[in-house]
This record gives C-alpha cells, sequence and structure tokens, in this order.
C-alpha cells in the first residue's frame, strides 16, 4: 500500500495565522480526515497541497512526486469549501469545460451524476441550492478518474441523506488500493462514519493524529465529582469541562486510566468531543 | 488552456451578443449620417477591452482561479487563456468591424479609400492589444475592482502626459514635424511595438501568477 499523500513538517506563516509543522501520510485505499475548528489551518493545509499557497518551509509529494511539479494535477479530483464555478454557466457546460482541460474526462460518467444527484444539467448554476452546487462539484471531481480527492468541507452544505448517499460514493471509490481521499470537515460524524486515518489541527498544529478506531478506543469521557477529578493523575486529562453538579474531562490512554482508577467510569468518546474538549483544555 | 477559453466564451456569451448589437447599432447610425464611420473603430478597442476585464470581475466572483489553478494546464493556463481571450476578441471585434465597413464602403457610404479604413481598423486592434498588454498584468495582480481604478489613472497619466508634451513641443518649434521615416513606416512600427509589447507583457503576467497566492 504505496503513499499517495506525503506532508513534511509544512509551516505556512501569514503572520496573523501560522501553519505550523504538519506532517501526515495518505495510504491508497484509505480515507483521512482532517478536523478541526473554523480557522485551525484545515484549508491552508489543502491550498499548500495544492500548491495554491506556497509553504515556507516542509515538503508534499503527491504520486511520490513533489507538488511544485504539475503532472499529478491530472489525478486529482477536487472539491473546496464553496462552488467555484460561475453562476451564469449550466451545469452541462461545466462538462464541457472540463472535457476540454482533463485527457481522462467521462462524459457519459458525468452525465450518471449529474442524473444521480438529481441536477438540471440544462439550468444555470445560480438557481442551484448550495447543496446542489456541492453535488455539482463532486460530480466534476469524480468524472475524470482520479486516483487522489481532495475534499474541502464537501459534506457541509449537504442534508443527512444526501451526506449519506456521497459518503457512500466515497467509499466505494476507496475500494481501489491506488484510490484515497482526503477529507477535511467540521462535521466529525461524517468522518467516524468513512474515515480510516484522523489528523485534527488545533491553532495551526497537528493537536492530534493516528488511526480513527485506535483513536476512539484510547480516549473516553469520564464523568465525575470535582473531587474525584481532583485526584486523578493530570497526565490521563486532555480537557474538562464543569457544572455546578459534575465535572467531565477528556481521558487519554483510557486502558491505563481504568486499571489504575477501576471505581471511576470512563465513556466511550466521539470525535466531536475530543475536538472540543481539546480546544477547552488549551483555553484553560 | 483552451478549457480556460471555452469557460469564458461560455460565460461571456450574453455580453459579446450585446456587444454584437452595439456595432450593428451603431452601424445603422453612421448610415444615417449620425456618427462618422470611424466610430465604429473605437468600437474595437471597447470590445477588445471590456471582455477580456468582465471575464476576469466573473472570475473573481466566482473565486475561480484557485479552482483553476488545480486544473492540468495549471497557473500558466489560467494566463494563457486570458490572453487568448484577448486576442480572440481584439481579432474577431475587429474582423466584424473591418467586414462592415467593407459593406458600407461598396454601398458608396464612405468617400475614404479601401486601405485607408482597413489601417483604421488595424490601427484600432493594434492599440487595443497594447491597452491589455497593460492592462492584463494588472488584472491577473490586484483582480478586477482594484485594476479599474490603477489602469484609468494610469492611462490619464501616459495619454494626458503625452498630449502635453505634444503641445508643449508644438508651442517651442511651430515648425515641428516628426521625421519622414517614422511617419512613412508608423503602421509597422506599431504593429511590432504592439505585438512585442503584448508578448512581454504575457511574460510577466506568467511571474506574476507563478508567485501569487490564491
Amino acid at each position: 500500500m504505496s503513499n499517495l499523500l506525503e506532508l513534511k513538517h509544512v509551516t505556512k506563516d501569514y503572520g496573523s495565522f501560522k501553519l505550523e509543522d504538519v506532517s501526515f501520510t495518505l495510504p491508497g485505499g484509505t480515507i483521512l480526515g482532517l478536523i478541526g475548528e473554523n480557522g485551525a489551518g484545515k484549508s491552508t493545509t489543502i491550498k499548500c497541497i495544492l500548491n495554491l499557497v506556497h509553504q515556507d518551509s516542509g515538503s508534499i509529494r503527491i504520486f511520490g512526486q513533489d507538488n511544485s511539479g504539475s503532472n499529478w494535477r491530472e489525478d486529482i479530483g477536487l472539491v473546496l469549501d464553496e462552488s467555484t464555478f460561475h453562476d451564469l454557466l449550466r451545469g452541462e457546460d461545466v462538462g464541457k469545460i472540463l472535457s476540454k482541460s482533463y485527457k481522462h474526462w467521462d462524459a457519459d460518467l458525468f452525465a450518471r451524476y449529474l442524473k444521480q444527484f438529481d441536477l438540471p444539467g440544462g439550468k444555470e448554476i445560480k438557481t442551484y441550492s448550495k447543496g446542489m452546487k456541492t453535488k455539482l462539484s463532486i460530480a466534476a471531481a469524480l468524472s475524470h478518474h482520479p486516483r487522489l480527492l481532495l475534499l474541502d468541507e464537501a459534506t457541509s452544505g449537504l442534508d443527512p441523506v444526501v451526506r449519506d448517499e456521497i459518503l457512500d460514493e466515497f467509499l466505494t471509490f476507496i475500494q481501489d488500493e491506488d484510490h484515497a481521499i482526503l477529507i477535511s470537515s467540521h462535521i466529525t460524524s461524517d468522518l467516524e462514519k468513512a474515515a480510516d486515518y484522523i489528523t485534527y489541527l488545533h491553532r495551526g498544529r497537528v493537536a492530534l493524529q493516528g488511526g480513527k478506531d485506535e483513536l476512539l478506543e484510547s480516549y473516553g469521557r469520564l464523568v465525575c465529582t470535582k473531587a474525584q477529578l481532583d485526584g486523578v493523575d493530570r497526565g490521563f486529562v486532555v480537557g474538562t469541562r464543569s457544572s455546578q453538579f459534575q465535572c467531565e474531562a477528556l481521558i487519554q490512554k483510557r486502558c491505563d486510566f481504568q486499571r489504575i482508577y477501576p471505581g471511576l467510569t470512563v465513556d466511550p468518546v466521539t470525535l466531536e468531543e475530543i475536538m472540543v474538549f481539546t480546544v477547552r483544555g488549551d483555553a484553560k | 488552456m483552451i478549457g480556460l477559453f471555452y469557460k469564458d466564451l461560455l460565460v461571456l456569451r450574453k455580453q459579446m451578443r450585446t456587444y454584437l448589437l452595439f456595432i450593428l447599432v451603431y452601424g445603422v447610425l453612421v448610415i444615417k449620417d449620425v456618427f462618422p464611420l470611424s466610430v465604429l473603430s473605437g468600437l474595437v478597442v471597447l470590445m477588445g477591452m471590456m471582455l477580456p476585464m468582465t471575464s476576469f470581475s466573473y472570475d473573481d466572483l466566482a473565486r475561480w482561479d484557485k479552482y483553476a489553478a488545480s486544473l492540468p494546464t495549471g497557473r500558466r493556463g489560467i494566463v494563457a487563456g486570458k490572453y487568448l481571450l484577448s486576442l480572440f476578441c481584439t481579432g474577431i471585434s475587429g474582423l466584424i468591424v473591418l467586414v462592415l465597413l467593407i459593406a458600407l464602403w461598396a454601398v458608396g457610404l464612405s468617400e475614404e479609400n479601401l486601405m485607408d479604413l482597413s489601417l483604421t481598423v488595424l490601427a484600432s486592434i493594434g492599440i487595443t492589444l497594447l491597452i491589455n498588454a497593460v492592462i492584463l498584468p494588472l488584472l491577473i495582480k490586484f483582480g478586477a475592482e482594484k485594476s479599474r481604478i490603477i489602469s484609468t489613472i494610469l492611462f490619464v497619466t501616459v495619454f494626458g502626459g503625452v498630449m502635453l508634451a505634444g503641445t508643449l513641443l508644438k508651442q517651442s518649434d511651430p515648425s515641428f514635424t516628426l521625421p519622414a521615416w517614422i511617419t512613412d513606416s508608423f503602421p509597422v512600427l506599431l504593429g511590432v511595438f504592439c505585438l512585442g509589447a503584448f508578448a512581454v507583457s504575457y511574460s510577466i503576467s506568467i511571474g506574476i501568477m507563478a508567485r501569487k497566492e490564491l
């Protein structure tokens, strides 16, 4: 299983915001979820990968080639966080334009996606809803048989039914071991369904990364009293939140914790809770 | 590049129809003697300059460049597409106006000879290329909105400066005329200068786009 995407120590300094020392790899046949709060650096990371902004240091390799070249572009499918197709174009115009841009454009496949996603190809894009525009971008991204999909908040404008349908499409896509998906999202439930790996960006740095299942297994949510929490080794505690009646804490190394504190109950945790607790822990 | 050029044609199809209508309306007004025949050459400059500028406005509005730069042709394709669009708009408007001028001349609505009319259109094409050679790098660097202001200031300064220099020269030496070799070879010199400026402008734009953060 070769890596389709490799980032090593990527840094980009905007002055007011710095993406710092971001490293991860994306092996073939997998989905990597890039999570983080708004402004954490998810879109900047994708822009660095696409060479839309020039990183200050570090290296990015796509299909084993440095991203400063352009040979990899033919095999990339891209959905950005907002529709970039002009409102005056019609859905079917997008297919005509991209058929002149990609060598392997599949007009039949594009037409099939338009039909599958209920997109009226003859209507101007300005009449589309946000969800329809996202679906058009996804159809465009998939219709030239790419090997790597880069999706920046691709599911955020979609209703749950369509999101599920799109996620199924992504899961089918990665059945091929030579395909992979990088998907940035703050809708962590989508990533819990689909992602194999998670990289959590917080304030421009990688706060957490690893296999999704291992992450969810190694973290837990402790609900206890303040006195109980005070008695816990702080090395286990990633973040806390307190109310008048109880305290909650995100615990790492869950198995070790339960061995040391058998009287305390640690519940399974979601990616969203990991995010919220990490941000709060950091704020404290 | 062809894909991006084709995208611009699709986006601009309504504007193109409007400008075509303009040319026909002005053609009728020339027949009715409301305007002189030379006004049609001005439409070449208008179309050749405004259509590419409008395409940049639409691209800015859709935030198209960051998607386009990720396509196989990359950043270079964006620049090549815009220069091709500029050549196309200038060429096609020049051709339409030339055909119209020939038709008006053929029915006896112009007393000028056909060569002079053709040279007028060619001069308009050259000037349009020259203007675009200045505007396109600005549009790529600053986007449509800022470029309008910058290019207006630039043109007022340059054309105002040239007019002022000419007037001052005439006042200081009323007998001053340009050397004969310049006036004789002016069409060729203008053509070479405009094409050269367009080629240099293209190289500058490629450099600007390569460094731009999208």
